[in-house]
Order: structure tokens, then C-alpha cells, then sequence
């Protein structure tokens, strides 16, 4: 899929302005806060729904508008096979959001995402392997939201289960009316861990070899850390293989994960009356990214260097295109925002030598001076922008 | 303050009636001949004074106890529970039900401090206690949303040790609906629920 065209109104400082896009992207080249960023933000909303840069959707709107309206539309790159028009819009005085794909509205916002399967990499991305484990574990969310089936709705009612439950014992609520809400908590959340354990699991050499590519030699390794101790055969996450033309016989989240699960549950009883909230779980889990090999056992948020720590959040993004393309067969979209500013030179060529050999669709990217832009030969069509007004 | 904003503050305090809708009815009624706003008023002044929750089950009645506690046919053996009285009229439409209800009054819901003892649980195991082993099933009728399951589980436990079977209303496909139409997670349920020809 490529985006061939946008159109946007009273979007940040974007206004109303409506463009074609080549088929092998752009190169958008202009000063900083003239708005390079909110365009490719306006273009990843239409993937999620929400800003990439955390804003509200309030904040998305033009100073002094009632409403922003993002629409875009994803052509193949296959002639005779259809596209896809996705449109979102955000009302302020009644804090409404309206999507529609194809000219039918949908129903809940989880049905319309990951129409456009684009991978965004920001100098922000730095914080995915530099903060606490939320910022891992939202990667790995919106990620999985996008690309697994059934892991958004796993994911809410976890949340829902998990955050009653939490009142329940800050309340001092009994056993008996606190445990009710564990069997939502244990379906749903060892449905979300095993999800993530096999992406985890199945990428992990992948990002392994990226990471190398990109840093020129030096290695690092990831691996799930689970908030409870998990079993030590692989569970299969998907749909159980053994099970003879029977419908899903175990399914995720009732298998070996759920019992460990609910084994530390049972255990952390006292522990957690005592703090007033749910100790263990997926909403405590991690994602460890290690330097060198396993053995050495060294943690990159301790000890990496601001270029190691710059090179992992890199190669996790191009793990994140690595599944747009396994799971929907389909390159992804690469969204660069400003990114090669911070690389130094090798890496720099390193990453753009590893982009062109995968065959990469198509590419939006940013940069302030021309003299950043150096993909693909420095061929993608340019476009200026000043004071929000594209030039194309 | 005049007796017309009285009257729209209090109509606006009931779900689904704003102050313009309030307003529009107090109209209404003053366009009318006095005799129907006396006789409304006379209603609501009854219904204030007779009705009252069941001293057994917690329907309404408007004696202490209510219609369906008296009526000696029911089934003593059946309980159904559900969550407010509403539900009672809902079951009692079907005129498929001959057992009897309890009416919890609400559901386990901690995000607006409601936990076992604001709700009518122990008169249930009260009353199952005091039948001495006559009460043989209990249905929970309550929600299928993440509180009434919750809730549902929580009288389960509490339910079982005193013999009872507990039975819980199947949840899946709706009636005359369309099986394109029904989202994901109730074909899962319908999937787990499914039964023998």
C-alpha cells in the first residue's frame, strides 16, 4: 500500500491544504516549528488514531477551529487491486471522533486502525529504550494492537478487569469480592502476555541482526521479562495446532502462561492487600535489551552509550516494519522524522544501506537542511515547507 | 423561586430528561386542563406513599411483600437473581419463568464504590439459608458486561457452599439477528456456549 494522496483541514499549522503523493515518497525540507513533523503525524494518525507525538486530539486542532479532518488514500502498488480511503476527524465542542474507511463509519475506533501499515522513527524514539518499562510496554501495544488479531480487545478488558480490581483492594474490600474479578484479569492478561511473548520470541534474532547492521559489528539482545515466573516450554500464543478441526480448544490465554499466572496471582494475595493494587501481570512486565551476548548480561539502559541506546530504538523500529511486512505481507510506509540528524556518519549510511536492501516501499521523510537527505541517492521527490504551506 | 422552576428542577434529576425536556413537559402540562396535572400529582404523591421495596425479594409491591412473593403457585425451589427490579418486569413479560427473584439492587462496580455490602446480598443467602435445602437452583440473571460477570462469580462462591445449584443465563447470538452482523467477542461466547442438536 502507498499513500497517494492526502488532504487535511484546519490541522495544527497545516490549515487546509490537499496534496498527490509520489509513489516513492518525499523528502520534506524546511526550518524547524514550520510544521515538518505534524505532517507526518497527521499521516500516522490515520494508522491509530492518536497522535504519534502523545498530544491530545484537542491540541491536533488549528488555533481558533472547531475541528481538524485528516483524509487519506492508499493505493496498491498492484494495478487492478482496489484502495482504501481512511478519514478521521476530531470535533472540539463535542469531543467527538468520527473514522471512516471506505465511506462507512466505524464502529469502534479498534475496527479502522492499521489501514495505512507505516512505521514512524522520531528522535524520540530514544526514550523506547532509555525509560522505564512503559514506554517497552506501549511499543509493544500499539504494535501488537496493529498487527495481532484479537490483542486490542485482550488488552482492553484486561485494563477494565484489572483497573476494578485495583479499587476493589485499595478499598480493603474482602477476598471474596476482590477474587471475582481475577478470572477476566488472568483470560485477558495471559492472552496479552503470550502475544508478546511470541513477538518477542519470534523477532528477537531479527532485531539481533539489525542491530548488528546498523552499529557496524557490535551486538545487543532482547528478551520478555515477565512479572511472574513463566513455564519453561515456549506456550504457542496463536490458536492450538493439536486441536483436530475442533474450534479453538485452548486458545490464547488458557493455557500454561494462564496457570503460571494464576499461580502468582494466588501467591502475591498478601502482598498486594498490603500495597492496594494488582503486583503481578502484564501491566509490570518489561522488555530487557541486553549489550553483547546474554552472558555478559549487560543492560543497555545502564550502561549503553547515547549511540547504542539511538542504534537499539532504530533497530526496534525496523523490527516494528519487519512485522507490517511478515503479518500483512506488505511493505510498510517508512515515516522518518528528522532521524539521520542524530546518527553519526556510519551509522547513518549503515541505516540507509539497510533500508534500501529491504526492498522498502514508500518513504516520507523530514529533515531542516538538504544536506541530511541522503536515501535512496538523495532521488526522492523534494517538497519545502514554510510556515505550515507545502510547496511541492 | 417559582413553582415552574421547582417542577423542572425536580424532572431534570431523572435519566433522560434535560432541563429543556423538563421544561417542555411542565408546558405541556399547564396547557392542559388542571384536573390531569392534579391527577399526576395524586400518582407520584401514591407511589411515594404505598409503594416500597419487598420485605423478601426487594421487588416493588406496595404491601410488605410484593405480588410475586405472595402468589403461593410460584416455585419456591427457583431463584432468580437480578440486578434491579427493572429486570423483573423484563423476565416476568416472557411469562416463561415460575420461580421466584431476588433483587440485589445493582452490581459489584469498585470505580463507584459499590462492593458486596451495598448490595441486598446477604438477605439472598439469607433467604436461601432459611428455605432449608427447598431452594434447588439459583439462576444469576445478571449483566454479561465485565461488572455483572464479576458480580456473578462473587455469588457463585458465596452461593455454593450452601447447596444450591447455580446456573447462569446462556449469553451468545441474539434472536432474529444476523450472524454477519454480531461482533467478534459475542461469537467467542457463542462458540464456548455452543450446545448439542
Amino acid at each position: 500500500m502507498r499513500l497517494s494522496h492526502l488532504s487535511l483541514r484546519s490541522f495544527r499549522n497545516l490549515g487546509d491544504q490537499a496534496f498527490a503523493v509520489p509513489s516513492e515518497g518525499f523528502a520534506l525540507v524546511g526550518d524547524n516549528a514550520h510544521g515538518k513533523s505534524n505532517l507526518l503525524e497527521a499521516v500516522y494518525y490515520l494508522e491509530t488514531f492518536r497522535s504519534f507525538r502523545g498530544a491530545r486530539d484537542r491540541q491536533l486542532i488549528a488555533f481558533g477551529y472547531p475541528f481538524f479532518r485528516i483524509e487519506g488514500e492508499l493505493t496498491s502498488p498492484e494495478p487492478d487491486r482496489g484502495g482504501t480511503r481512511v478519514a478521521a476527524a476530531y470535533e472540539r465542542s463535542t469531543a467527538r471522533k468520527k473514522v471512516v474507511v471506505d465511506g462507512v463509519e466505524v464502529e469502534r475506533l479498534g475496527d479502522g486502525i492499521g489501514h495505512v501499515g507505516a512505521v514512524i522513527f522520531s528522535p524520540a524514539d530514544i526514550t523506547l529504550v532509555s525509560s522505564g518499562p512503559s514506554e517497552r510496554r506501549r511499543f509493544l501495544d500499539i504494535l501488537l494492537s496493529l498487527n495481532a488479531r484479537g490483542y486490542l480487545d485482550h488488552l482492553q478488558r484486561y485494563r477494565q478487569a484489572l483497573e476494578r480490581r485495583n479499587v476493589a483492594l485499595r478499598r480493603g474490600e474482602p477476598p471474596a469480592a476482590v477474587s471475582p474479578w481475577n478470572a477476566p484479569l488472568l483470560r485477558h492478561g495471559s492472552a496479552v502476555t503470550e502475544l508478546r511473548l511470541d513477538w518477542v520470541r519470534t523477532y528477537e534474532r531479527s532485531f539481533r541482526a539489525t542491530y548488528e547492521a546498523v552499529s557496524g559489528g557490535a551486538s545487543a539482545w532482547m528478551e520478555y521479562r515477565c512479572s511472574f515466573e513463566l513455564p519453561n516450554s515456549p506456550p504457542s500464543a496463536g490458536m492450538a495446532e493439536e486441536s483436530p478441526g475442533v474450534f479453538v480448544a485452548a486458545g490464547p490465554g488458557r493455557g500454561e502462561v494462564a496457570e503460571a499466572f494464576e499461580d502468582a496471582l494466588l501467591r502475591s494475595a498478601e502482598r498486594e492487600r498490603r500495597r492496594g493494587w494488582t503486583v503481578v501481570g502484564p501491566h509490570r512486565d518489561d522488555v530487557f535489551i541486553g549489550l553483547g551476548s546474554p552472558e555478559e548480561g549487560l543492560d543497555l539502559r545502564q550502561f549503553g552509550s547515547g549511540g547504542q541506546r539511538r542504534t537499539a530504538a532504530l533497530a526496534l523500529r525496523l523490527v516494528e516494519g519487519e512485522t507490517i511486512r511478515q503479518v500483512r505481507k506488505r511493505a510498510p510506509i517508512i515515516l522518518m522524522d528528522d532521524v539521520f540528524a542524530e546518527l553519526d556518519e556510519g551509522r547513518s549510511e549503515r541505516l540507509l544501506s539497510l533500508l534500501d536492501e529491504q526492498a522498502i516501499g514508500q518513504v516520507l521523510l523530514t529533515a531542516p537542511k538538504d544536506a541530511d537527505i541522503r536515501l535512496r541517492a538523495d532521488t526522492l521527490p523534494r517538497w519545502r515547507i514554510r510556515s505550515g504551506e507545502v510547496s511541492t | 423561586m417559582s413553582a415552574i422552576e421547582d417542577v423542572v428542577r425536580e424532572l431534570s434529576r431523572l435519566p433522560g430528561i434535560g432541563p429543556k425536556t423538563a421544561t417542555r413537559l411542565v408546558h405541556q402540562l399547564m396547557r392542559g386542563p388542571g384536573e390531569d396535572t392534579l391527577r399526576l400529582a395524586r400518582a407520584l404523591d401514591s407511589l411515594a406513599e404505598r409503594v416500597r421495596p419487598c420485605e423478601e425479594c426487594g421487588n416493588f409491591g406496595e404491601e410488605d411483600l410484593c405480588a410475586i412473593c405472595r402468589d403461593p403457585r410460584r416455585d419456591l425451589s427457583v431463584l432468580c437473581v437480578v440486578e434491579g427490579a427493572f429486570e423483573v418486569g423484563s423476565i416476568e413479560r416472557t411469562g416463561q419463568f415460575r420461580g421466584r427473584f431476588h433483587v440485589l439492587g445493582g452490581r459489584l462496580s469498585p470505580l463507584d464504590g459499590i462492593g458486596p455490602e451495598e448490595l441486598n446480598v446477604h438477605g439472598l443467602l439469607e433467604r436461601i439459608r432459611g428455605a432449608e435445602g427447598r431452594v434447588r437452583e439459583v439462576i444469576l440473571a445478571t449483566s454479561p458486561s465485565v461488572e455483572g460477570e464479576a458480580t456473578a462469580v462473587y455469588l457463585e462462591g458465596e452461593i455454593r457452599p450452601l447447596g444450591p445449584r447455580v446456573t447462569r443465563l446462556a449469553r451468545g447470538i441474539p434472536m432474529g439477528s444476523d450472524l454477519e452482523y454480531v461482533d467478534g467477542s459475542t461469537i467467542v461466547e457463542a462458540l464456548a456456549g455452543r450446545r448439542e442438536m
